[in-house]
């Protein structure tokens, strides 16, 4: 006969104690109350979107009426595909720029010896304590000088480079990291099969890396996306706007207050960044460089 | 290919003592050359340097009769097999093996025909479609061996390549590796801290210590002639039996006492000038007989029995309290705590220079 176990088990422990099991529960319900905080929101902001009863303010408790209204209120009567346009074209750039200058810091601190090598990683850890944003002055001024002789140098892609300067610095010290723990033997292996400098990193390193890349990319990618501080200072022309600031004149301005157009907002900008998510998990699995060494 | 060494010396940048100097050395063609010596004393720094992938600090590197000192790996025509093997994991076992043909733009047909040729050779047709995660350390040590064999090199390069495979496996592929070696009929250039290694596989050793090279030549020079101290107590397993002493009236006395020994003519000519001065006197340990002679004759008590099968490793206790290995065929019958007389093989004895540590006589 199947003895019956007693007491409670978590994975391959001893059985709790009484104590345990009240931890247990006591665990759970912060768990849950989290996750209350969390959902409730975005829940509300899901079910405004699409309840036709709501009026440009959201108020609680109100009939739900399935309908559309405030995401034609936002393709129609808002820059909204503009503010979609913009970010992409930030996001994508930013990404991209960050992606190749990333490649090569990281590339670089992690294989190459040269003078200054310590100092300047040390200069850049330093300067990553400094914010951004502290700099503002210092970016109009640059702006205005650059746009004087280079009209085609605007705001939008000022901001690329500020997004993409703030995160080379981090992402060079991740991405060292990383290509640190690959073996140097594969340089050397890929240097006698008769790889170039540049074909040592992008045929052998980069492919071995890529899932910090793709880690990297994900982070660049977002950012403009969640970043309100500066696009709403430096944009300052509603056509020019990233989404965080667009939508933002939604809730702010009294003359094109409409919060639930502002929720369907708000849902729709999510769905790039899962679109990204599903298409990059695969490759942010790691453990890639398994097997390259030893058995 | 002939390599040639000349005066070859290494300072790595912000080290202030060269890391291996006046290093010179011939390595005919077709031979199997292995670098031997405890870790640190700089033989893959050597090898590196072959290879191209460190620089040559001074001296020169000469291959059939090219300076080869500014030329970059790619085109030494070499190829070098890793101890970690260095295999492309993001790579399939084929594409790891064509990786070098194809970056030279050789045709496809090529690439395959001298891919599926290695493969045959070294056994490993089943797993080409195979990443290098999904094969066995035995496995990927062939692997690492067909990317070096499809590039058909003057040179093999070879950094400790059996340190990561078990025992057995070593065993089988020292032989396969010397196959291989003969068939192909390339100059072979291996690294290796493992004494078993180079005695059983190398046309010629060189044993290198702390930057300088000891002594080379075959094994069967390292294992009867070792040319200094250094090389005594390295080649040969158990280490060599050595005793400091003194030379008095012809004759060996140890420092502890309890051996004197009479050398045999020939050594006693040599061993001449040194009357008076001291030496160190060596001996293997199968070169010591059981059983009293007239002279020469020691007792020995038994301390530790090691048996290994067909002979068994007596570690006895000598009258004043040193040690000596003494090896015996393994039906004889000892016991712990016995007492034996043994004697010494007078054509077996080594005698080196205390103050220089060389080798006195021939």
């Amino acid at each position: 006969m199947k003895k019956k176990k007693e007491g409670l088990y978590l994975s391959d422990r001893p059985p709790l104690s009484p104590l345990g099991k009240v931890l247990l529960v006591l665990s759970y319900v912060v768990l849950a109350i989290w996750s209350i905080v969390i959902l409730w929101p975005l829940s509300q902001m899901v079910i405004s979107s699409v309840n036709g009863t709501q009026t440009k303010n959201i108020t609680m408790g109100r009939r739900f009426a399935f309908s559309l209204k405030h995401f034609e209120y936002l393709f129609n009567e808002t820059n909204f595909l503009l503010w979609v346009r913009n970010t992409l074209f930030i996001a994508v750039a930013t990404a991209l720029l960050t992606l190749v200058i990333v490649s090569f810091t990281g590339f670089a601190y992690s294989r190459y010896r040269f003078k200054g090598r310590r100092m300047s990683l040390l200069a850049i850890m330093l300067i990553q304590t400094i914010p951004t944003f502290a700099g503002i002055t210092a970016f109009y001024t640059m702006h205005s000088i650059i746009s004087g002789f280079a009209p085609f140098f605007t705001r939008q892609l000022l901001l690329i480079f500020i997004y993409a300067g703030g995160g080379i610095a981090s992402n060079t010290f991740i991405l060292k990291g990383y290509i640190d723990s690959v073996s140097t033997e594969l340089d050397d292996a890929a240097r006698i099969d008769g790889c170039s400098n540049m074909q040592v990193y992008r045929l052998i390193i980069m492919p071995i890396a890529r899932p910090m890349l793709s880690i990297i990319a994900l982070w660049s990618f977002i950012g403009p996306f969640m970043d309100y501080m500066l696009a709403a200072i430096l944009l300052t022309n509603n056509e020019s706007l990233t989404l965080a600031p667009g939508l933002f004149t939604l809730i702010n301005d009294t003359r094109t207050m409409n919060q639930p157009a502002f929720a369907a907002g708000g849902l729709l900008t999510a769905i790039p960044i899962i679109i990204l998510f599903i298409a990059l998990q695969n490759q942010l699995v790691s453990g890639l460089a398994q097997g390259s060494v030893k058995g | 290919m002939q390599v040639e060494l000349k005066d070859i010396g290494k300072k790595y940048e912000g080290r202030e003592n060269f890391t291996l100097r006046h290093i010179d050395l011939l390595i005919e063609e077709q031979s199997f050359c292995v670098i031997l010596g405890p870790s640190g004393c700089g033989k893959s720094t050597l090898l590196r340097m072959i290879a191209g992938l460190n620089s040559i600090t001074e001296g020169e590197l000469i291959f059939n009769g090219k300076l080869m000192n500014k030329v970059p790996p790619k085109d030494r025509d070499i190829a070098m097999v890793f101890q970690s093997y260095a295999l492309y994991p993001h790579m399939s076992v084929y594409d790891n093996m064509a990786f070098s043909l194809s970056l030279r733009k050789e045709p496809k047909e090529v690439i395959r025909e001298r891919v599926l040729e290695a493969a045959e050779i070294l056994q490993i047709t089943e797993y080409l479609y195979n990443k290098p995660s999904d094969i066995s350390g035995g496995q990927r040590q062939r692997v690492a061996l067909g990317r070096a064999m499809v590039r058909k090199p003057r040179v093999f390069l070879m950094d400790e390549p059996l340190s990561n495979l078990d025992a057995k496996l070593r065993e089988h592929m020292r032989v396969e590796l010397v196959r291989l070696h003969k068939n192909l009929e390339t100059t072979t250039i291996y690294v290796t801290h493992d004494q078993t290694e180079a005695m059983t596989m190398a046309d010629m050793i060189v044993l290198m210590n702390d930057g300088k090279i000891m002594q080379q030549g075959t094994p069967e020079e390292f294992y009867h002639h070792p040319e200094n101290l250094f090389v005594a107590g390295f080649i040969g397993s158990p280490t060599m039996n050595i005793y400091p002493g003194a030379i008095k009236d012809g004759a060996f006395h140890s420092s502890g006492g309890a051996l004197v020994v009479e050398p045999s003519e020939k050594d006693a000519q040599a061993l001449a000038p040194y009357e008076g001065k001291e030496v160190h006197m060596g001996i293997r340990s199968e070169r010591i007989l059981s059983g009293v002679e007239e002279k020469n004759t020691f007792q020995a008590e038994v301390d530790v029995i090691e048996m290994l099968g067909k002979e068994k490793l007596l570690n006895c206790k000598l009258q004043d309290g040193s040690d000596i290995v003494i090896s015996v065929p393994g039906y004889f019958e000892y016991a712990v705590d016995e007492v034996h007389n043994f004697h010494f093989d007078l054509d077996a004895l080594h005698f080196f220079d205390s103050e220089t540590t060389e080798r006195i006589g021939s």
